[in-house]
């Protein structure tokens, strides 16, 4: 799958099972426990940073993962 | 979960929203094809839904999601050492609370100089299902995603 064909089936267009359900991999997500994946993110102006610089900041750091919906 | 991350905020504890994929696309916030209009979706994050704690963004295909699972609305909790220590595939305040609760116990038991080792559990929680407010949220993506929602899952 190729970035153009992944951002697409990512950005599913309509809610069917047989487009979001490929998504939902909860059970092979990494394990507690374990050094977590880091990734960048930005922030609402466009300021980039990652994961791993705002886990640093704290004792702990909850993340909700979620959208508009 | 504003409220859990302003309950918590004395005590070190950070919170964040990251904005991943529109899960019912509708026409009002339809499926995303770029960066500007993520960040237009995640602003109304803020602006509409009311959201306080910071909004992070992933990148346009769903990196850092897809990588911890792709669930919709999923909560993580990860140690100041980039160790996950928690991790829900649905968010409940009640549940995260009491994560929270436990693992601040520990910090503080380890100051007090106990000895203690890691181990993982899983646990069933349950999360308030309230269908009649969540179609009202879909509403707001507009008529497809209702109508998509109830035929997908009724």
């Amino acid at each position: 799958m190729d970035d153009i064909e992944l951002i697409a089936r990512y950005n599913y267009d309509e809610f069917v099972p047989e487009k979001y359900r490929p998504w939902m991999n909860f059970d092979a997500s990494p394990p507690l426990g374990s050094p977590a994946p880091d990734f960048p993110l930005w922030d609402l102006d466009g300021g980039q940073t990652r994961l791993s610089a705002l886990w640093a900041r704290y004792t702990y750091l909850v993340v909700e993962f979620g959208s508009f919906t | 979960m504003n409220a859990i991350a302003d309950r918590y905020a004395t005590h070190d504890v950070g919170g964040i929203f990251l904005y991943t994929n529109e899960a019912h696309p509708g026409e009002y916030y339809p499926h995303l094809t770029s960066m500007e209009q993520k960040f237009r979706h995640a602003r109304a994050l803020r602006d509409i839904l009311g959201v306080t704690r910071p909004i992070l963004v992933d990148a346009l295909d769903g990196a850092c999601h897809r990588a911890y699972g792709s669930m919709p609305n999923m909560t993580w909790i990860f140690a100041r050492s980039g160790i996950a220590v928690y991790k829900s595939d649905w968010t409940d305040h009640h549940s995260v609370a009491n994560a929270l609760d436990y693992l601040l116990d520990v910090v503080a038991r380890r100051r007090a100089g106990e000895r203690l080792a890691p181990f993982r559990v899983e646990r069933l929680d349950y999360r308030e299902r309230d269908l009649d407010a969540f179609y009202k949220g879909l509403e707001r993506n507009g008529p497809k995603a209702v109508r998509e929602f109830r035929a997908a899952v009724g």
